[in-house]
């Protein structure tokens, strides 16, 4: 009797003791799961973080954060409908979260939901009179539904509330071109011009559209053929950018796309571009004066994001590779000069005017440096060699 | 001089993350499960603190806010004028926060109210309470920004306002970090040469990291909290006198970057968010004090 009394006190202690340790392993991997979670979104690995994140709510499922986070992985991957589902999970659980309440307005604005993104977008107005992004969403909205004046309204606060935010004036130009109120939408359209990203194309089609409206063809044409041509870029970016992806070793693809990129002016986009063409042309065997060139476009790109040492690098690299090319000691003079070192820097400009004489800008490098010594004499015979040489170019052109 | 050099643009930060995970290794009868369910009371002997976390006094005026040519949130640049105040020279340590848990445990030990998250899987951080033991010196992690809120309450003091951690890392002369300007680094970033590598450091780990107040690791090694709510354009219409962030929000402000994170992220302007009901292996936090105002 003893012993088994024995026997059943060890059992009660024993049946709570593995209960408790699986749980503690369970929300243990729920932990690790999520903090991977974490690490693969912040990658931009959307679909190894929806995993993840899918086996933490497995483990533990009434996280309403975690669902939120699993929404924008569903969302960036563009699979709406689960990401809709994952919100409206979250929200069950938490119905007064702003920010989810944003989130799944915007996937119901994806799917073209106006009705849906318009009532959730009110909430998140009324719940956070401040929501910026909220109020231009529901501006985009009421344009979409040619609810002009409310439009209109909304994105006036908004832009009260985020006065640089050209994407809100580009709306609210759309809005006033629709209301036929041409100086409000000229005024808009300039403004996200103004605080936009360089060649933001549509605001210069909703002016060349206001401009016309009033009369002033002239302005309206210019603007069009700015419009035109940042549309030409654009196609010729995605071109390049597509031909990338599905053509990942072709070394056409990745030129081009350089290409479009010096010409946008896109230098940190252009670094790790140059590098992959020169990955792929070293890999193809290609001739030395092509990879050289490419070594060149990157101590370019360098010289923009001021990074002279890095320009310096890859210019040296070109020289190896091709000694006698002019405009590649002009880089690396210049390379030499932003770093203050025009003891180096002059030998290397007169590499390049040794190598190609008539290009009036290697004279004007030189003369600048001569200047900036107190060598007059040199930096005046340079400067004459400057206009002479560039007098002559434009002769011929 | 300007040679062959136009159009400098500025490079937008890569924003990164270093994978910190390591493999599960859960024992299913650990010696922590045993006692808890004995109900035997936790006595771990932490050690005594090695760094004096000693509150540094901020003085008041103006600083320089925000900054214009990087993330969007960072604008408009603005001056604040903020009363004088103290901030933690280190960020809270396990062995500070343990005291506070400890005598919460001891009135009612069934309660996991303000325990912080237990990260078995990393070696580095470890179980709560052990790594208390283990790594005293460690900033606590994985603890909620309520958590935070009670310890600092606990203390007799609060989490800074944005501002505030703004103030005291970066001083009155922009830094873009809080020893300067220079890529340095003076911190526990992801960066693998910083001698901490997948892990936390102690607190005070680069002292010539210091901020122009003296304030330790304000960047790197964990984000930590702050008092506001987060809003993308608050600094547009924020006072200009102690502002003390948005009156709602989802996310609360977490600042200063952490072990995980490159570099851009832990400077003194970048701002970043995080639900405050979270609890993660690279968030922890610092307390402040109003000064008092001396008298007239």
């Amino acid at each position: 009797m003893r012993n088994q009394l024995k026997i059943l006190i060890v059992l009660y202690l024993c049946l709570p003791l593995s209960a408790i340790p699986a749980e503690k392993n369970d929300h243990a991997k729920y932990v690790q799961h999520v903090e991977q979670g974490f690490v693969f979104l912040f990658q931009g690995n959307n679909k190894e973080a929806i995993a993840a994140f899918e086996s933490a709510l497995a483990v533990e499922p009434k996280h309403y954060e975690i669902l939120h986070y699993l929404g924008v992985a569903y969302t960036q991957e563009k699979f709406w409908n689960k990401a809709v589902e994952v919100y409206q999970r979250s929200l069950d659980l938490k119905p007064d979260n702003i920010e989810a309440l944003h989130s799944l307005s915007l996937v119901y604005f994806k799917l073209n939901q106006w009705a849906d993104a318009v009532e959730l977008l009110r909430k998140v107005i009324t719940l956070s009179p401040q929501h910026a992004r909220g109020r231009e969403l529901l501006g985009k909205v009421y344009l979409k539904l040619r609810q002009f004046s409310d439009a209109a309204d909304v994105l006036t606060r908004a832009i009260e509330l985020k006065p640089d935010a050209a994407g809100t004036y580009n709306d609210l130009g759309t809005v006033y071109l629709n209301l036929k109120d041409y100086p409000q939408a000229i005024e808009n359209f300039t403004k996200a011009i103004k605080f936009g990203p360089p060649r933001y194309a549509e605001p210069h089609h909703g002016l060349g559209t206001a401009y016309l409206r009033i009369g002033d063809r002239e302005k309206s044409i210019k603007e069009m053929q700015i419009y035109q041509q940042l549309q030409e870029e654009f196609a010729e970016y995605e071109r390049f950018s597509r031909l990338t992806r599905t053509e990942p070793n072709s070394l056409e693809a990745w030129k081009g796309l350089a290409n479009v990129l010096i010409r946008q002016k896109k230098y940190n986009e252009v670094v790790p571009v140059f590098q992959k063409c020169i990955e792929i042309a070293s890999r193809q065997r290609m001739s030395v004066d092509v990879i050289a060139s490419f070594y060149h476009g990157l101590s370019q790109a360098f010289i923009n994001l001021n990074y002279p040492k890095h320009a310096q690098d890859s210019v040296r690299k070109a020289i190896q590779l091709a000694p006698n090319v002019a405009v590649f000691y002009n880089t690396l003079g210049s390379t030499y000069a932003m770093l203050g070192d025009v003891r180096n820097a002059i030998p290397a400009f007169r590499k390049a005017i040794e190598l190609d004489g008539e290009q009036p800008h290697y004279h004007l490098n030189l003369s600048k440096l001569y200047q900036s010594i107190g060598n007059h004499k040199l930096a005046k015979e340079h400067y004459q060699a400057y206009e002479y040489f560039f007098s002559k170019q434009k002769q011929n052109k | 001089m300007n040679i062959s050099s136009q159009n400098r643009n500025k490079i937008n930060d890569p924003i990164t993350l270093k994978h910190g995970i390591e493999t599960l290794n859960i024992s299913l009868f650990s010696i922590t499960s045993l006692l808890l369910l004995l109900n035997v009371v936790f006595s771990i002997s932490v050690s005594a603190e090695k760094k004096e976390n000693q509150m540094i006094l901020v003085s008041a005026g103006t600083f320089t806010m925000g900054n214009e040519k990087r993330a969007a949130d960072e604008r408009p640049v603005h001056k604040v004028y903020l009363d004088a105040y103290y901030i933690s020279k280190y960020e809270v340590t396990n062995a500070e926060y343990y005291e506070f848990w400890r005598s919460l445990q001891k009135n009612n030990p069934e309660s996991s109210q303000y325990t912080p998250e237990s990260f078995t899987h990393l070696p580095y951080i470890g179980d709560w309470p052990e790594r208390a033991t283990k790594f005293p010196d460690h900033p606590v992690v994985g603890v909620s920004w309520d958590d935070a809120k009670a310890y600092a309450e606990w203390k007799g003091m609060r989490l800074p306002t944005e501002a505030e951690w703004e103030k005291a890392a970066r001083g009155y002369s922009n830094r873009t970090w809080p020893w300067g300007n220079s890529i340095g680094p003076y911190a526990n970033t992801a960066d693998k040469n910083d001698g901490y590598e997948n892990r936390i450091a102690p607190v005070g780990s680069f002292p010539k990291g210091k901020s122009y107040y003296g304030v330790m690791d304000m960047a790197g090694n964990v984000w930590e909290w702050t008092a506001d709510w987060y809003s993308d354009v608050y600094y547009f219409h924020s006072p200009k006198k102690n502002p003390t962030g948005p009156t709602v929000g989802s996310w609360r402000v977490i600042r200063g970057g952490s072990w995980i994170d490159t570099l851009p992220r832990c400077s003194t302007t970048f701002r970043y968010y995080f639900y405050p009901t979270l609890k993660t292996s690279s968030v922890g936090f610092r307390v402040a004090k109003t000064a008092e105002k001396p008298k007239k």
